[in-house]
């Protein structure tokens, strides 16, 4: 599924936070379709490479273009228009909203673009039952398992029909079972056409959902290897 | 240095806005107590506060100087813990209206000097008498902005004799009328001796002071002692003319109290609840549960110990000159001070208050599990807040504005607060709004018909300027008679109306003492006095009379009763047909036409320099141009205008202004608090909403719309508190000033006015809002979610 269409690219970015570098002159490119895994030891910048492709840092140098949009030219709106079309995100911590149950979690993303709640709640809908969790719907974060939550959290970034999924260490919160579930998940999302980037610790998640993996060491990339998925 | 101080100071400079927001709020709070306990103490004894600054006497006895020595009377000090005298005294005759009054009789006292031991005058204008011939007269300070009308004679006559004013002072004991010089009230021939005394035992009762003066006059020759007065006499009649401030005063003060208190609460509470998540972790970390809540007493005692330091001094800055000007017409601003147990509240009560704020969730804290203080940190649910929040997903508003409406709903109790803090800032904002405009009604009412200029023929005295000094020569006396008077007044440009009122005391059969008959000639009918009107009607005929409702109590008359005025043997018999809320210029006197007065008197010639005349204009008349052309066209005119908003209601709008300006900001300040607590709460929502595509507009959004609801709910609830104030305290201070006000005044509120109002709750809470929306806009995503 992978196409020649370059969806994001970065052009040796630099990321300073006071003395400390954590992201020094990464180049790289992610085309349509493809699923990366970027992995490396904690303080590698992983997560730091993740904000600048989603928008929520920006590079002290270099350029970060994702369906190319210069990221660094964009103000606080216009970034946050951006992430709302552009980008779905997944946190090791889901980061739902606890007062609102799964389903009125996962159409509020639909709702800030201006869509009406009817629609918005059909293709909430539409998601959890994909995601085989449409009979929690009403259930608060509270009650669901770790598992189910980060497929209402799924659910909620898939909700825009983002052009680029980015999953901050997707499986880290998770027990094995769960964990595995979630991987599941995002290789069937990708085998649909689902962009993908996964920052992730796990060298099984890495293998089994990406085709490629990008290790990071002190803010450098220093291995890029293609994967066979089965 | 210890863990606990250490942790204190590391979250004191960690959490820098909190630590702000508490020593603000807490200045803030500290400054509306000290104002308003301030305002309750001069409420309740003013009159206390100043006798005894000035050391005023308990007693003052006149001895029969014939009967008992001077060094008799100096020796007799039984029980005395203070005494001043043998003053000379004598009683003169007083011929005519002067700035002392109606003409009657006068207590002249010969002192060396305003001090001593008892009874030390407000000496506040001129000098003390030095030579024969000069007095200075007992009169209240008016205040510096008080200008008032040119009544202050440079001389007076008293017994036959002119005198020179030299000073005016204030005896607040009431001790004298006139005081000269020891050799001039020697030369005066003093018929009694007045003796001035402070007592050790109980003066609380007027029969307390009497057996002290018997104690004191036991020693002395029977019949000494001619006559006494309790300074309970004076007090009693003080505390008619201060209980106008009285409700005023004590409605802003219980205010200021509660909305303090209860702000205070709300933030010092708030910030330990905020802080559970860090008291778990330091349990975690091994700090014992009293540690833990020492920690947390000391990180919010740092800022409200120097809030309530700095609030407890601006508190006494602002109340001083509020108290002066309330206070000072009445001769009471030498005794009214911010009271040392009012410091004492702020130095000692305020961080108490704080303390405790801290110490029930800090206990709460205590209890709970390191594991659980930590879950309780975290963003709030509850059962009800989500169950809001799940109805309003549905509602067909933009959802950044369905979430802020169920925000403060997350946090019910200190929604509670915000909403008593803001609804309370309305109740007082509306209650001032409706007083300043109610006031200013009055106002409008009383220069209406006053009749916009008052003239005044000169008496060819000298005038008193603003520096107490006299000018070189006196004021020529106006050749024209009262009928070529009111000619003059009448053919000037741009005039409508003219009246003329002639004030007289006049005996009237059933009546202990004369009446004041104001007769009135000319327009008065159509001048504006029947826009005051409280109750009846007004004249239609010259048999009839309406009377100020402070005559109407003083005198116990009711409408419908005959007044049989008597004058040279003639009698008219008027009936009460009406009630003003104030009459005519000069003492309150009933209205009389002034056909009574040429049938009771048909060969008094009256001269102009007896009578106010009172000129309306045309709509749009130029009133400066009219006071000039009157002066211009005879100097001996003494015209001006008395556009002026009462002394009064200057006074009350101001401090009404201030206290409602001081209780919005604390309001707002407590919504502030409120915001910068519910965001930080939740501040992974926010990172999270953020992250999902909501933008900064969209999030301040959010944040405001969910103190906007705090804004209404107060807002609703806290209009209808002020009109209730406004209500029942407004004819509470008229009545307590004796007088009646008509029901005109009381109608402020139209629909336009509670609009404003209803948009001061939205305001105060937006305004509070407003920075930490911004904030919570501009959090940084990344570094909220991989915080957790």
């Amino acid at each position: 599924m992978t196409t020649d269409i370059c969806v994001v690219r970065l052009d040796d970015v630099r990321k300073e936070y006071g003395d400390t570098t954590a992201l020094d002159g990464v180049s790289l490119e992610i085309r349509t379709g493809e699923a990366v895994a970027v992995m490396g030891p904690s303080g590698c910048g992983k997560s730091t490479l993740l904000n600048m492709i989603a928008g929520l840092d920006r590079p002290t140098s270099g350029s970060v273009r994702v369906h190319d949009e210069d990221l660094g030219r964009l103000n606080e709106t216009k970034l946050a228009l951006f992430r709302r079309h552009r980008i779905g995100m997944i946190f090791q911590f889901f980061n739902l909203l606890d007062d609102l149950p799964a389903l009125e979690n996962v159409t509020l993303a639909a709702q800030l673009t201006g869509t009406k709640a009817g629609p918005a709640r059909k293709r909430a809908m539409e998601l959890l039952d994909e995601l085989g969790i449409a009979d929690r719907r009403n259930a608060y974060p509270a009650t669901l398992s770790g598992g189910e939550r980060q497929r209402v959290a799924v659910a909620r970034a898939l909700m825009n029909r983002p052009a680029l999924l980015l999953a901050d260490e997707p499986t880290g919160a998770l027990d094995s079972r769960a964990g595995e579930q979630v991987m599941d998940l995002l290789l069937d999302l990708n085998q649909i056409g689902q962009t993908l980037l996964i920052v992730t610790h796990d060298e099984r998640l890495a293998t089994r959902c990406a085709s490629r993996v990008v290790e990071l060491a002190d803010g450098q990339i220093t291995r890029e290897r293609t994967l066979e998925r089965a | 240095m210890s863990a606990v101080w250490r942790a204190s100071r590391a979250a004191v400079k960690r959490r820098r806005v909190q630590t702000f927001v508490i020593g603000l709020v807490v200045l803030l709070s500290t400054t509306t107590i000290v104002v308003a306990l301030a305002l309750l103490q001069a409420s309740s004894a003013p009159f206390d506060q100043a006798f005894a600054k000035q050391r005023g006497p308990h007693a003052i006895a006149v001895y029969d100087p014939a009967k008992v020595t001077d060094a008799q009377l100096a020796g007799a000090r039984t029980g005395v813990t203070a005494a001043a005298g043998p003053f000379g005294q004598v009683t003169l005759d007083v011929r005519e209206f002067s700035e002392l009054g109606p003409p009657g009789l006068k207590t002249v006292v010969g002192r060396a000097d305003p001090g001593g031991p008892v009874d030390r005058l407000n000496l506040w204008q001129g000098r003390w008498p030095s030579a024969p011939g000069e007095v200075a007269l007992n009169r209240a300070d008016p205040g510096p902005d008080n200008d008032g009308p040119p009544m202050d004679s440079a001389e007076i006559t008293l017994g036959g004799k002119r005198y020179t004013v030299v000073g005016r002072a204030h005896s607040l004991g009431q001790t004298a009328d006139v005081w000269v010089t020891p050799a001039q009230m020697t030369a005066l021939r003093p018929t009694s001796a007045q003796m001035l005394y402070r007592f050790g035992g109980d003066v609380s009762t007027r029969t307390a002071v009497q057996n002290d003066l018997a104690a004191v006059t036991a020693g002395l020759p029977p019949g000494a002692l001619t006559a006494m007065q309790p300074y309970l006499v004076v007090k009693g009649e003080v505390a008619e003319d201060i209980g106008v401030y009285v409700p005023f005063l004590a409605t802003f003060g219980v205010l200021g109290l509660i909305v303090a208190v209860v702000i205070v609460g709300n933030v010092v509470s708030g910030a330990v609840v905020s802080g559970f998540r860090h008291i778990g972790i330091l349990k975690a970390l091994g700090f014992t549960p009293r540690q833990v809540v020492a920690v947390y007493l000391v990180m919010v005692s740092v800022p409200a110990v120097v809030g309530c330091v700095v609030g407890t001094a601006a508190g006494t800055l602002a109340a001083q000159p509020l108290l002066s000007d309330g206070f000072q017409g009445l001769g009471l601003d030498v005794g009214i001070n911010v009271g040392v147990w009012i410091w004492v509240a702020g130095l000692i009560g305020v961080p108490a208050l704080v303390a405790l704020a801290a110490f029930v969730p800090a206990v709460r804290a205590h209890r709970l599990s390191a594991a659980e203080a930590i879950s309780a940190g975290s963003s709030p649910r509850t059962g009800h807040g989500t169950r809001i929040q799940r109805r309003l997903a549905g509602v067909r508003l933009p959802r950044p504005v369905t979430l802020g409406l169920g925000m403060p709903f997350a946090r019910p109790g200190r929604t509670l607060f915000t909403v008593v803090a803001v609804l309370l800032g309305v109740t007082t904002v509306t209650f001032a709004t409706g007083l300043a405009d109610s006031l200013t009604r009055i106002s409008t009412l009383e220069d209406r018909s006053s009749g916009q200029i008052r003239v005044r023929p000169s008496d060819g005295q000298l005038r008193i300027g603003g520096d107490g000094e006299s000018p070189a020569a006196a004021p020529p006396v106006t050749t024209r008679t009262d009928a070529q008077v009111e000619q003059l007044l009448r053919v000037l440009p741009d005039v409508a109306r003219v009246a003329a009122v002639y004030g007289l005391p006049v005996p009237t059969i059933g009546q202990t003492q004369p009446l004041t008959a104001n007769f009135v000639r000319g327009d008065y009918s159509s001048m504006g006095y029947q826009d005051e009107l409280t109750a009846g009607r007004w004249m239609t005929g010259a048999d009839q009379t309406v009377v100020p409702s402070q005559l109407m109590r003083e005198r116990g008359l009711k409408i419908g009763d005959k007044l049989t005025l008597e004058l040279g043997g003639r009698r008219a018999v008027l009936t009460v047909v009406g009630e003003t809320m104030d009459g005519a210029p000069g003492p309150p006197g009933m209205f009389v036409d002034w056909s009574v007065l040429t049938a009771l008197a048909p060969d008094r010639v009256v001269a102009p320099q007896e009578l106010t005349y009172q000129v309306q204009l045309k709509p749009g008349g130029n009133v400066a141009a009219y006071v000039a052309a009157v002066m211009a066209a005879d100097p001996a005119l003494e015209a001006w205008d008395t556009a002026e908003i009462s002394d009064f209601a200057v006074t009350v709008i101001g401090f009404s202004s201030v206290l409602s300006l001081l209780l919005s900001i604390v309001a707002a300040l407590g919504v502030f608090n409120t915001v910068v607590l519910n965001v930080r709460e939740r501040r992974r929502d926010l990172g999270m909403l953020k992250s999902i595509g909501m933008t900064p507009r969209q999030v301040v959004t959010m944040v405001l719309t969910s103190m906007t609801v705090v804004g209404v709910v107060g807002g609703v609830l806290g209009i209808p508190l002020g009109i209730l104030a406004h209500r029942y305290i407004l004819p509470a201070a008229a009545d307590a000033a004796r007088v009646a006000i008509p029901h005109a005044v009381l109608e402020v509120w139209q629909a336009p006015m509670l609009a404003l109002m209803a948009l001061a709750g939205v305001v105060i809470a937006l305004l509070g809002a407003l920075l930490p929306a911004r904030g919570a806009a501009r959090l940084t995503i990344a570094e909220v979610l991989h915080n957790e």
